[in-house]
């Protein structure tokens, strides 16, 4: 009786999403015409932005449930069944993910959004991207046949794995077979390896390569622990929204909860370490070629501070400081208004953290010899309308999941441990 | 009754220790504790015991560890000996940040430490319980509750009369 209730709101609950999700997507995808006729890059780079902050939730989810898998965590059991319905999102999003690909496939000029994809494109000073010593080194990297069977491939991991282990975690509640639970142990300890090479080639390849110049060893895990941060605090508002309103009532516990937020705590401070890591390594080596990627989002070229620093330091104190200091207490992590405010708070400076990462770049003056401008912080209405539509179409996944199998893995054999859990 | 340091009564199990425990808790004792060879998953609660103090010490420690970190490398660098280093400035939160960073770790890790000796009182190297044969089992299977003389609601009698209603065994005062 109780699953019929929720199939009924998982029903509803979904058509708005796909209702929202198909408005958002079609609006942002007009913007995103618009853009490729006139070749303006801006509506082009909301709708990547929207797909790294959705996927790096999904991806962040991926990770955390092969980690429980390989570490045989038993408390998170119920919850892992949340991220196993949040995950059925991931073949939408490589549908989403087709326009990008069609720029370097059908645009004139097919280095639109990722400018080394055309030889012709014009760099501040440098002539031409063709004539370019460090394109020229690494087109066997960078080059569009190389860059398209790579997000295939990026995509066939994170669709292949999620599918697999939902596959075998829901076969679990019909037949309860013990053998699904120790094969998705074994796929997931291969599987944090695919996922780690998809999540670091995805970042390299489709935000970092934005700016192909530059060199940071540190950029995968940079998104490996913006990823794990966002799914976290997803993962608490979805979980707390279930608990309040659907069929978590009664079910997710404070501990749940705690341990969820201490994890927070933990990749908030990891993913300062790694950005601050990156930039201190930059910082020490002092080498232009990396120096300039941190001087554009401190400094136009004649050397006046622009919107980047304002954004920087947002996010130095915002993503990190703020959420660190509000983590360390322990009423945050069990008073549900404050765990689910951090949580949003986190989100929010994620988002701020994907612009920062992929919306500065040059932009070519004429008759300026080596000067350049950057493209500076802005938010437009398409930005909205990216990040919603896409959103919807993920609620909508996740909704038709949860219609299909039961609230929580019955019949896993950690179940009750998860529900008696306890500090 | 300053003879005394208090009373001691055995329990069967750890279910019967933890609701005995909830029942002393109620009845309004303070000075009173439970021991056994394991942790018991919830005791702190069913004593009634506040949060721990020791996140208290460990971030005045890590507080104290950062604010060293950073005024050590200014000194040392920007104001006894000025040093140019691959022409950055003399100081900035930048270069610093790992010895700030690392001297925070360090001092939290003292702060616990030193928090967790302090809230539990030790070392200890002698409680009068051990004057109790009875007592000394705690460390093989035996699972007590020991009401302290020094509480207010201590009464040789009652005491004794009220655990044994809540179901305590081999009963015995314990000299100080």
């Amino acid at each position: 009786m109780n699953a019929n209730i929720s199939n009924s709101k998982s029903t509803k609950v979904g058509t708005i999403a796909l209702v929202i999700g198909v408005i958002g997507t079609a609006i942002s995808l007009f913007g995103f015409k618009q853009g490729w006729n006139v070749s303006e890059v801006r509506p082009i780079l909301s709708w990547l932005i929207a797909i790294g902050f959705w996927l790096s939730i999904l991806v962040g989810m991926l990770f955390l449930i092969q980690i429980w898998w390989v570490f045989h965590a038993r408390w998170p059991t119920i919850i892992r069944r949340q991220c196993e319905h949040c995950i059925a999102a991931f073949p939408y999003l490589l549908i989403l993910f087709l326009p990008l690909l069609a720029i370097p496939l059908f645009h004139d000029n097919p280095g639109l959004l990722w400018k080394w994809m055309d030889g012709y494109n014009e760099l501040p000073g440098h002539g031409t991207v063709a004539e370019d010593p460090l394109y020229v080194w690494k087109s066997p990297f960078l080059n569009i046949p190389f860059f398209i069977a790579r997000a295939v491939a990026i995509f066939a991991v994170f669709i292949g794995i999620s599918t697999i282990l939902r596959k075998w975690s829901f076969d679990t509640d019909v037949s309860g077979n013990a053998n699904n639970t120790h094969w998705s142990r074994r796929l997931s300890s291969l599987g944090i390896f695919l996922c780690a090479i998809g999540a670091t080639f995805a970042s390299i390849d489709w935000f970092k390569s934005l700016e192909y110049h530059w060199f940071s060893t540190m950029y995968g895990v940079w998104f490996f622990a913006a990823c794990i941060r966002a799914a976290l605090a997803s993962i608490i508002i979805l979980c707390v929204i279930l608990a309040t309103k659907g069929y978590l009532k009664g079910i997710l516990k404070q501990s749940h909860r705690y341990d969820i937020s201490c994890m927070m705590l933990a990749f908030t401070v990891f993913w300062a370490y790694i950005s601050f890591s990156q930039y201190f390594l930059i910082y020490s080596a002092n080498i232009p070629e990396e120096t300039f990627w941190y001087n554009m989002r401190e400094k136009n070229f004649d050397g006046e501070l622009n919107s980047w620093w304002w954004v920087s330091m947002g996010l130095i104190f915002g993503h990190f400081l703020i959420p660190f200091l509000l983590l360390l207490w322990y009423k945050t992590k069990v008073v549900i208004w404050r765990t689910v405010g951090v949580s949003i708070w986190i989100l929010l400076f994620h988002i701020l953290d994907l612009y920062w990462n992929i919306l500065p770049g040059k932009l070519i003056v004429p008759d300026h010899g080596e000067g350049y401008l950057v493209r500076q912080f802005t938010i437009t209405p398409y930005d909205f309308t990216a990040f919603i539509g896409i959103g919807g179409f993920c609620i909508f996944a996740m909704c038709r999941s949860m219609k299909k199998t039961e609230p929580i893995p019955i019949r896993d054999p950690n179940i009750l441990e998860s529900l008696n859990y306890s500090e | 009754m300053s003879d005394k340091y208090g009373i001691i009564a055995s329990f069967p199990d750890t279910p019967s220790l933890f609701h005995a425990a909830e029942k002393v808790r109620d009845a309004g004792y303070k000075k009173w504790d439970t021991y056994s060879s394991f942790p018991v998953h919830g005791m702190p609660e069913a004593q009634g015991q506040p949060r721990s103090k020791v996140p208290i010490f460990t971030f005045i420690g890590g507080i104290t560890g950062f604010s060293f970190g950073l005024v050590m490398v200014w000194y040392m660098n920007a104001f006894d000996y000025p040093l140019i280093v691959r022409g950055q400035p003399f100081f900035s939160p930048v270069f610093p940040f790992p010895i700030m960073y690392e001297m925070t770790i360090l001092l939290s890790a003292f702060g616990t430490l030193g928090g967790m000796f302090i809230t539990n009182f030790l070392p200890q190297h002698y409680s009068p319980l051990f004057n109790s044969e009875t007592f000394l089992e705690v460390s093989g299977d035996r699972l007590v509750i020991a009401i302290e003389s020094i509480d207010g609601q201590y009464d040789p009698v009652a005491t004794r009369q009220f655990l044994e209603e809540i179901g305590g065994k081999d009963i015995e005062e314990v000299s100080a």
